[in-house]
């Protein structure tokens, strides 16, 4: 089911890119114009999201997707990437990658508190000092300056 | 200039204090990378590639191929001793190696693999240092549409070897260059796909892509399946072969090194599919092949062996030609690309020193991983008690500075993030995601080159028809794709 959705959505994606790269030009005075390109990439996704759904022999045997457990420690990983990203341009790294990072210890993984708290100060503390201090890149830095 | 003399030339770069310690420090991620399940040398080499944004071309080139070749060594440990393959290439080492740690003879597996990787490391290259100067040689004559033959021949190649569905592979291909055409047009400057947006206007982060499809996407199929390590061996012993192991391995060492080389310079061959015909032609050719899958020391030695020279193989296309054969070449394509460095056939003329120094890298690299990988073997063994759940929050923590660093824009961790639940969901329903970097790095050399080449003819197209060898190069192309269709029918026929 998840596949013959996904092969419904190349062959929309690839019309969609086709139809957008048609609008841009395709020949232009000094020959091929930028649109040329992306129109046949779009029409072989669209072609080739065609022939996935018609043909079952392409199709993967029996996808095993995650249940339970399993889904929630997944889940918690993108929520936890998704948390980070959002909260770097107001915390800065050091704080918002703290609390993403204790928040995953102790839900995903289930260390204790003080086996979590120690990790995370640590590894945020190298990556600081290795990124931001010895290879002199520039971290953003949250309202307090760190 | 010849090949010694380039060789010498490159020694001379690379045999000062900094160089050597970057070399050094690639050949120990490397094996870091190789021991610990869960981290592939692709997201290994993209976390780290900011790093080289500071450093010379030459120091940074030649950490990243460290990365690319320790990684060989470091994966027979973790198949060995864990049962778990450290990187894809070692997967066919757990069958036999694991078998022999069970046996109490760990230090002899891993003491082959080790020499094995030498020998063979060392042998590529030394056929790297004269195969891949002839080859730019010739390709220093190619033009717009030679260039667009040989990466539409590349391309195909790698659509040729991936193992599952070609249809699916030709769709990561196009994906590949929907993603690369997002930006300003490399020919006319003009935006494309970028929907408005700011962030979209300098193109999609090659960083983000790679680090989310092999990194994030990596630490998603792991935390969904957490295992325990369990070592067979506390201690190793033995580690040097005996003579009865010698006698065993050395052919297979040999066929390995041949087999392995010859698979990297195939676009889509490389480490994994060598180590895998490498065990294949083993077990087909052995006296005995019950006995493989059983603690078979030749089950060791080959496919290590053979995944170590594909190496150095795979490096011939890259540095000679422009064309990346699989996804951790292209990458370092990328990096070139980023230092400001065309590469092509003209970059062993323009850049000697760095042509050189990279290839010269490469020999030291092997003593230094052979070094780290026997006297050192104790070290990893310890590093394998770090349970994964502790080891992913650093790695998370390490995939998003690498990212953010390229371009010190939270929009690429967005980007990361999607490219990574979307690699692991297309995992799961049997794509190849390498295809796609290779396609997404190579799509605007390729475009430039059919631009090129149309606007410089007169009869349009016609061109590619008319120049002989871009003539040969997509009737090649042509060829591969029908084999394929017919191996296609012949499987379903097989089945039906």
């Amino acid at each position: 089911m998840a596949e013959r959705a996904l092969n419904v959505f190349w062959i929309l994606l690839g019309a969609a890119t086709a139809a957008h790269a048609w609008t841009i030009g395709l020949t232009g005075p000094s020959g091929p114009d930028s649109g040329l390109f992306p129109l046949i990439a779009g029409l072989i996704v669209a072609g080739a999201g065609a022939a996935l759904l018609c043909l079952p022999s392409h199709r993967a045997a029996a996808p095993e997707w995650p249940r339970g457990a399993a889904l929630a420690r997944v889940l918690g990983v993108v929520a936890g990437l998704a948390l980070m990203a959002g909260a770097i341009p107001y915390l800065g790294f050091a704080a918002a990658s703290a609390v993403t990072m204790l928040v995953l210890l102790r839900t995903v993984e289930r260390s204790s508190w003080i086996g979590s708290i120690a990790l995370t100060v640590g590894t945020v503390a190298g990556v600081m000092w290795l990124f931001g201090h010895a290879l002199g890149m520039p971290l953003p830095r949250g309202p307090w300056g760190w | 200039m010849g090949a010694l003399d380039g060789l010498a030339t490159g020694f001379a770069v690379i045999l000062t204090p900094a160089n050597l310690y970057y070399c050094f420090l690639g050949s120990l991620v490397g094996t870091l990378v190789g021991v610990l399940p869960g981290i592939g040398p692709l997201a290994a080499l993209a976390l780290l590639l900011p790093v080289t944004f500071t450093l010379t071309p030459v120091a940074g080139l030649a950490m990243l191929a460290a990365i690319f070749y320790g990684a060989m060594y470091g994966g027979s440990t973790t198949s060995v001793l864990v049962n778990i393959p450290g990187e894809a290439a070692s997967v066919v080492t757990t069958l036999d190696g694991h078998q022999l740690a069970r046996q109490g003879r760990a230090g002899a597996a891993l003491g082959i693999a080790a020499l094995g990787s030498f020998i063979a490391g060392t042998a590529s290259v030394v056929l790297l240092t004269f195969f891949a100067p002839a080859l730019a040689a010739i390709a220093i004559r190619f033009g717009p549409p030679e260039n667009f033959g040989l990466m539409v021949l590349g391309l195909v190649c790698t659509l040729y070897m991936i193992t599952g569905s070609a249809v699916k592979g030709v769709l990561t291909i196009a994906l590949g260059f929907l993603a690369a055409a997002a930006g300003i047009d490399v020919v006319n400057g003009r935006e494309r796909f970028t929907f408005g947006s700011v962030d979209l206007t300098a193109g999609i982060e090659l960083l983000a892509v790679v680090i989310g499809l092999f990194g994030v996407a990596e630490i998603l199929a792991n935390v969904e399946h957490l295992t325990r390590n369990t070592l067979v061996a506390e201690r190793i012993r033995g580690l040097w072969p005996t003579a009865a192991d010698w006698r065993a391995s050395w052919m297979p060492i040999l066929r390995g090194s041949g087999l392995g080389f010859l698979l990297g310079l195939v676009p889509g061959g490389g480490p994994v599919t060598a180590a895998f015909m490498s065990y294949a032609v083993e077990r087909r050719i052995a006296r005995d092949p019950s006995r493989f899958g059983k603690g078979a020391i030749e089950g060791v030695a080959g496919p290590e062996s053979a995944n170590n020279a594909a190496v150095g193989g795979s490096m011939i296309p890259l540095l000679s030609l422009g064309i990346p054969g699989n996804a951790v070449t292209a990458l370092l394509l990328g990096a070139l690309v980023i230092q400001g460095i065309q590469p092509g056939p003209l970059f062993m003329t323009q850049r000697p020193d760095l042509f050189w120094g990279v290839v010269a890298s490469m020999y030291v690299g092997n003593v230094f991983l052979l070094v780290l990988n026997l006297p050192l073997v104790g070290l990893w063994v310890q590093l394998l008690r770090v349970p994964y759940r502790v080891l992913f929050p650093i790695v998370l923590l390490l995939s998003v500075v690498g990212t953010y660093s390229a371009n010190k824009n939270v929009f690429d961790l967005w980007v990361m993030l999607g490219f990574g639940v979307a690699g692991y969901a297309l995992r799961k329903l049997e794509y190849d995601l390498a295809p796609f970097v290779i396609a997404f790095v190579l799509a605007p050399l390729l475009e430039q080159s059919l631009r090129q080449a149309l606007v410089m003819s007169p009869d349009g197209a016609m061109i590619l028809v008319k120049r002989p060898v871009t003539a040969v190069l997509l009737v090649a192309s042509a060829v591969l794709v029908g084999l394929m269709l017919r191996r296609k029918q012949r499987s379903e026929g097989g089945n039906a």
